[in-house]
């Protein structure tokens, strides 16, 4: 066995996740509510949290907003690619830190595609704000199916050859059935999963559209899950095609409508990108990397998000023809009658 | 077929790498460049490749434009099969992926590839001098496709001898068999794409060597932007200029908005 790395779970143990599961109601009942109450129910101070949605895709960023607004201490971040989730806590930290810390971060990547790297990323990293843990994309996607599986951990050729299993807790060893070496990755059962989604019923069956992004495997291997939902819909329609359902309710624990809540990322049939939105963003955090002032960040916080009480509020703020432009161009892709 | 008096070092990169692809084949295409390489190889000589992006989607036609992301709704229309992430990385682990195609910022001579940071690894991981996004699935592909493309800007720091952090593994340090004896699959680097030229890998010590030189390069001018030694091949040759017709693809179909090439 190489790769002796100091062995450690953040979130929970594998034990521990099985535990909580048994110990869990997984009755199939109303988990409609509000978002400030699922996020106060089921987000905890020191929580590792498992971010759904593929770096600006499905992002659950209607649910990173009520978190700032309620404010979150010592939090680890787990999520294979993630751009806007992450972009919008870690800006907190920056901006207001006694509303949002983020301890750690276990990740494959952070940054916005075409739209540009991460200001935020950069700023923490570079000043060692937090913990990095490294991995690969299939390494998330597979530690968080390892999580699903009930597994302690799983077998993968990801990390093998390069640094990323020399900035982890992978273990190598020779295979006991070709005896060549092969990676093994920890589970990672977070605490809490945050996933958005195009449809769900009351009791938590979702349905995703487009990628499914890992979303399915988080949902199952966190202890407690937010469902964020474009559309809430009947438990018959959600059931007429049951193998559509890519989350089970029993692994649901809050359900909330919350239309337009992965903008400025995209979310499949509903809208596609707000390239605009998500560069003015960046454009807040870019300039206190070099020293300049974090005024203007603060107050897009203060208005957007501690001046408001809810992401409806924040979007009725938002030029109308912005959330248009983000419809129609997702129509292009997906042309339908209503 | 006229040659394109007016293109920039991106379009030309786009231009190479859609000429690596052959046609019939299923490439695992990365972010950024090698999309707008693929799109225009379907474009031109090979209809029939198949692309596979990692949030999921296998062989969508691509008809509603470049995608933004490899999780775009674009991505997923009209495709064949789309499950999420870990299917898509277990169709590259079990050998359904001839190529992948990435990029990266930092290159060594065996094609080793740094996307994670540049500092001083490891003692100063937790503190980067540049924190750069993180694999992504890069280390994926490089691990398990059979063959990798790759597309790094050609500077003298990027082509370095050694470099800050692996991220994706290449021919690792060039001995025989290094990438089997470490675990991974598949044969490892193929082509380099840079602003200056196409670089493939001697056979022998796995070291990268000039295949094309790009017009208004030479051997000289790009073994002096390279920080380590090149090899050159003995056939090398000048890269046909791209033609009007592939610049009016790129320009005016497959990246009319400048999401990925940029015109300066």
């Amino acid at each position: 066995m190489k790769n002796s790395a100091k062995m450690f779970w953040t979130g929970l143990s594998p034990d521990e996740a099985r535990e909580a599961l048994v110990n869990k109601d997984k009755s199939m009942r109303d988990k409609r509510m509000t978002l400030k109450e699922a996020v106060s129910q089921f987000i905890k101070d020191g929580d590792n949290v498992g971010i759904g949605g593929f770096v600006n895709v499905r992002q659950p960023i209607a649910t990173a907003h009520e978190m700032i607004r309620q404010g979150f201490k010592d939090l680890t971040l787990s999520f294979q690619s993630a751009g806007m989730g992450p972009e919008i806590l870690g800006a907190a930290m920056i901006a207001r830190p006694d509303h949002c810390s983020i301890k750690r971060i276990e990740l494959a990547y952070w940054a916005h595609e075409a739209f540009g790297l991460s200001p935020t990323w950069r700023y923490l990293a570079e000043r060692s704000m937090v913990e990095i843990e490294d991995w690969s994309n299939y390494n998330m996607s597979i530690r968080f199916k390892a999580g699903a599986m009930g597994l302690p951990f799983i077998p993968s050729r990801g990390p093998l050859g390069g640094d990323i299993k020399d900035s982890n807790r992978t273990k190598i060893m020779d295979c006991p059935f070709t005896g060549r070496p092969i990676a093994l990755l920890p589970a990672s059962n977070p605490n809490v999963a945050l996933i958005h989604v195009q449809a769900a019923d009351m009791y938590g069956n979702c349905i995703i559209r487009g990628s499914d992004a890992t979303c399915s495997e988080i949902a199952m291997a966190s202890a407690r899950t937010i469902v964020t939902c474009e559309q809430l819909v009947s438990h018959e329609l959600i059931t007429s095609a049951p193998k559509d359902v890519g989350i089970p309710f029993p692994a649901v624990d809050a359900v909330v409508e919350v239309p337009y809540g992965a903008f400025p990322g995209a979310c499949r049939r509903h809208y596609y990108f707000s390239g605009d939105e998500i560069r003015n963003f960046l454009g807040l955090i870019a300039p206190i990397s070099k020293g300049g002032s974090p005024d203007a960040l603060k107050a897009w916080f203060d208005e957007y998000v501690f001046g408001v009480a809810s992401f409806e509020e924040y979007l009725a703020k938002l030029p109308f023809k912005r959330i248009m432009d983000a419809r129609a161009e997702e129509a292009c892709a997906i042309e339908r009658l209503a | 077929m006229t040659a394109s008096t007016d293109y920039t070092a991106q379009e030309i990169i786009v231009v190479a790498g859609s000429k690596v692809l052959e046609d019939n084949k299923i490439v695992f295409v990365g972010t950024g460049l090698p999309m707008v390489a693929s799109l225009l190889a379907i474009r031109t000589h090979a209809p029939g490749l198949i692309p596979v992006f990692e949030a999921g989607a296998v062989g969508p036609p691509l008809k509603c434009g470049l995608p933004l992301s490899v999780g775009d709704s674009k991505t997923f229309t009209g495709a064949s099969y789309v499950k999420g992430l870990n299917a898509a990385f277990e169709l590259t682990q079990r050998g359904f992926a001839d190529y992948g195609f990435i990029g990266g910022a930092e290159v060594d001579m065996y094609g080793n590839l740094n996307s994670t940071m540049i500092g001083d690894f490891p003692d100063g991981y937790q503190n980067p001098k540049v924190r750069l996004p993180g694999s992504g699935g890069a280390a994926d592909m490089a691990a398990s496709c059979e063959r990798t493309i790759l597309i790094v800007p050609h500077d003298k720091k990027k082509f370095s001898e050694k470099l800050g952090y692996v991220t994706s593994p290449g021919h690792l340090d060039g001995s025989p068999n290094a990438r089997f004896n470490a675990g991974m699959q598949g044969k490892g680097p193929y082509r380099v794409i840079t602003t200056k030229g196409v670089f493939d890998f001697e056979e022998q010590s796995k070291r990268m060597r000039i295949i094309h030189t790009f017009p208004g390069e030479t051997v000289d001018s790009i073994k002096a932007a390279t920080g380590f030694e090149l090899l050159v091949a003995p056939d090398v040759s000048e890269f046909a200029p791209p033609t009007v017709e592939e610049i009016r693809l790129i320009r005016e179909e497959i990246d009319p908005t400048g999401a990925f090439v940029k015109r300066a």
